[in-house]
């Protein structure tokens, strides 16, 4: 099978499995929006991982995930939301809580942010709703 | 720092693409400890595992492979086990790209998937398999993996069953160290051993499964499971920075050797 066909057909049934699980709208939405983004890592060998995280961006906050990377990786994480937010960015933190330094990709309602971990462990992915209000966000990660 | 060349020129058009420096932010102790967590996204596949192995030199993954085991076990904490490992055995196979390896181990998956009652649709999932094995679409073999073990945690929520789901995924981690931590010890070098370094990623499991229901938790099988890994834990905690050598490597590894064995041992513990 055509593999840019399964990626679409992936985003397309990842999308529906989200609205078989109760999931509102909004964050239906943002889920696609950021599989949209990661698929286009995947022209440049990223796989991306079936899971993903939906919350809510808060103006003036940021919200955390914890993800467990492994060193000699390459990753990048996506994230979508939708209207009333307006700009969104997606940074990463190591484990004791430092930023560290990322590719970022920012369009609006939708950011990502790629790096290469040179130590195993737990990383926090942080997304942040630089502009508009209060929205459901959905994130989701590449690797290779 | 990744390479941005090469990515989908039209869906990142009007984006803006930078680099941000890493002296601009830091988040305090109070807001990691509450930051998300969860089984889908907290949690690496053992496929992100066994990529980062590779990076450091060939694998001979088909070394890897271990003998059948069996299908038939009627503990449901010992199948959910069971069937996690075997979910990290295709990522092995696929990884050695060997299809008809990959058939067998998906028809098992879905014996064993069978046997908990989850979802019919698993069958439709088995015939994928087959099929992307015939035709060698391996990395199509990971990501329907990936797809297989979700729709069985998923099918476990919908049935009630969401203790197993832990226990799934926790399978899937000790199979994957277990290979993983052989390769490293078979030969070692510092950048492979790095992945060994998940001290989080275990606690994790492991307050996963403190929350599960006080009967399964104190099935013997789950109550061993649960007090290996505590030891697991101490063994993958190497200070940031911190590579470990072959000798704390080869221990990982016997760790984990000693708990698979107990989880594929065909009669539980009572």
């Amino acid at each position: 099978m055509n593999r840019n066909l399964l990626i679409s057909l992936s985003v397309f049934v990842l999308a529906l499995s989200g609205i078989a699980r109760g999931d509102t709208d909004a964050e239906v939405q943002a889920r696609k929006d950021a599989l949209d983004l990661a698929a286009a890592f995947s022209n440049d060998g990223f796989k991306v991982r079936d899971g993903y995280w939906c919350g809510v961006v808060k103006s003036h906050d940021h919200s955390l995930v914890a993800v467990n990377l492994y060193a000699g990786n390459q990753y990048w994480f996506s994230a979508g939301t939708t209207e009333p937010a307006k700009k969104i960015a997606v940074s990463v933190y190591d484990e004791t809580g430092k930023q560290v330094t990322t590719d970022s990709y920012e369009n609006g309602e939708r950011a990502a942010a790629g790096f290469a971990p040179s130590g195993s462990g737990q990383y926090f992915v942080s997304v942040d709703l630089v502009e508009g209000e209060q929205s459901s966000f959905c994130l989701v990660y590449s690797y290779k | 720092m990744i390479r941005l060349a090469g990515l989908g020129v039209i869906v990142l058009a009007g984006g803006i693409l930078v680099t941000v420096g890493a002296e601009t932010g830091h988040i305090p102790a109070d807001q990691m400890a509450k930051a998300a967590r969860s089984d889908s996204i907290s949690i690496p596949t053992p496929g992100e595992l066994f990529t980062a192995l590779e990076k450091s030199g060939k694998i001979n993954w088909a070394g890897q492979y271990r003998g059948p085991i069996p299908v038939t076990y009627s503990n449901r904490a010992q199948i959910a086990l069971n069937l996690g490992g075997l979910i990290a055995d295709g990522f092995i196979a696929v990884e050695a790209k060997d299809g008809q390896q990959v058939k067998n181990i998906g028809s098992d998956i879905i014996k064993l998937a069978k046997a908990l009652g989850v979802s019919e649709k698993l069958l439709g999932r088995g015939s994928s398999i087959n099929e992307f094995a015939e035709n060698n679409e391996w990395d199509t073999l990971q990501e329907e993996l990936e797809a297989t073990q979700n729709e069985v945690k998923s099918s476990m929520q919908s049935h009630a069953d969401q203790d197993l789901v832990i226990l799934v995924t926790l399978g899937g981690w000790v199979r994957g160290t277990q290979v993983v931590t052989s390769a490293i010890v078979q030969n070692y070098n510092e950048q492979s051993a790095k992945v060994i370094r998940q001290p989080a990623l275990v606690h994790f499991m492991q307050s996963k499964i403190n929350e599960i229901s006080p009967e399964l938790r104190n099935e013997p099988l789950v109550k061993d499971v649960s007090e290996e890994l505590g030891k697991i834990e101490k063994l993958v905690s190497f200070p940031e920075g911190k590579v470990p050598d072959v000798e704390q490597v080869r221990k990982v590894n016997q760790a984990v050797g000693k708990l698979m064995e107990e989880i594929e041992s065909k009669e539980a513990p009572k």
